[in-house]
């Protein structure tokens, strides 16, 4: 038998399905970078990330049976998370916290001014995305900060691409009106 | 935003396509979406999500047994329904769902067998190499194949199922699953896709 780290997806979900639990977490190591950078762009907070994956990793866990495609269990993970990152936007609760739990970012090589400024653009540019309806937000970092195809895209979301597009169009339109508004 | 700024954004044409004011507009959309990118938040998952991942996970059954678990819990009865019980599925049934028309038919009652209907599926998926249909009546093998004799695009095939709620879902090309858009009712499956539902009554025999 492979070692653990080289045996395929597929495999994996046959071990976890034939009981060995300790296999999955393979598939935490193999995912876990992937479906946090997504959490992480639409909570804004690292420890509502964090939450995020957590609970995508045990969905997935529980209703790994009814993967349909093991082999792409990567990909139907992801769309796990993106559903629960969508619902988590929706939540007007978290409205509330995200401004004030904006990720940091490493200090720039300038001055302190410099990172000032910088501090400014990329909250208005949070403040400009959590503006967005929650699908309208999914899309637009799927798209233009992730850089995923349509085709992936409206795969994750459940659209056509024709649809898909649509929004994205509407969102970009909705931050350009925003952008305007903060500056 | 002018239409030739859309498709640029959506990568139908490129740069050297637009002319001098949309180039211009469509260079300042990149430095747009390059700060986005730049600022957009991004770290590592925390060090704690294997351990915690993995220790509330030992505390659940496994996988299959809680598919098994669930699967009794809406598997289908596959009884044999005297006339009159039969008259009152069916009345539930219909009071539940409310059929309306649309979506795969139940037809063809197989002689001396009345627990299980044939039903004839339909999707319209022109271009498509292969449809079959799988449901939760064959284990989502999407085994049972769908036909396109005459290349019009329309791909139908019948499958024998018991009475009872069916989810399903058309795989088209043996490897897209796609939700039948004429089903009558749906469910959600759990993982934002929709499967649709099918009532099959009991046949009154």
């Amino acid at each position: 038998m492979a070692p653990p780290a080289e045996r395929t997806d597929a495999q994996v979900v046959r071990d976890v399905l034939d009981g060995d639990r300790d296999a999955y977490r393979m598939l935490v190591r193999r995912y876990g970078s992937v479906l946090h950078a997504h959490a992480l762009r639409m909570a804004g907070s690292e420890d509502e990330a964090g939450d995020l994956v957590q609970q995508a990793f045990v969905k997935g866990y529980r209703k790994l049976a009814s993967c349909r495609d093991p082999e792409r269990v990567g990909a139907w993970l992801f769309r796990i998370l993106a559903n629960l990152a969508r619902d988590h936007v929706r939540s007007p609760r978290r409205k509330d916290i995200s401004l004030q739990a904006l990720p940091e970012i490493p200090a720039a090589p300038d001055g302190p001014e410099d990172e000032a400024a910088r501090a400014e653009v990329r909250q208005r540019l949070r403040r400009a995305l959590d503006r967005l309806t929650p699908e309208q937000q999914e899309a637009f970092v799927l798209k233009h900060v992730e850089g995923r195809s349509y085709e992936e895209i409206a795969a994750v979301m459940d659209l056509s691409v024709a649809a898909l597009k649509m929004r994205v169009h509407r969102a970009r339109e909705a931050l350009q009106g925003l952008l305007r508004e903060f500056a | 935003m002018n239409d030739d700024i859309r498709r640029y954004l959506d990568d139908e044409i490129g740069l050297d396509d637009l002319g001098g004011n949309a180039r211009d507009e469509a260079e300042a959309w990149e430095r747009l979406l390059a700060a986005f990118r730049a600022e957009a938040a991004d770290a590592p998952p925390p060090p704690w999500l294997e351990e915690r991942v993995m220790a509330e996970i030992r505390g659940l059954p496994e996988p299959r047994a809680l598919a098994r678990a669930l699967g009794w819990l809406v598997r289908p009865l596959s009884i044999r329904v005297p006339p009159l019980a039969a008259g009152v599925a069916v009345a539930a049934v219909a009071a539940v769902l409310l059929w309306s028309g649309r979506g795969p038919t139940p037809t063809d009652v197989p002689e001396g067998s009345p627990t299980v209907v044939y039903v004839q599926f339909e999707l319209k998926a022109p271009g498509a190499r292969s449809v079959a249909v799988g449901g939760d009546f064959d284990g989502w093998s999407g085994t049972n194949a769908l036909e396109d004799p005459d290349g019009d695009g329309v791909w139908t095939g019948r499958v024998a199922v018991q009475p009872g709620l069916h989810a399903y879902m058309f795989l088209v090309d043996g490897s897209d699953w796609v939700t039948d858009p004429e089903a009558n009712h749906y469910a959600d499956d759990g993982f934002g896709n929709r499967n649709a539902v099918l009532a099959v009554a009991a046949p009154a025999t």
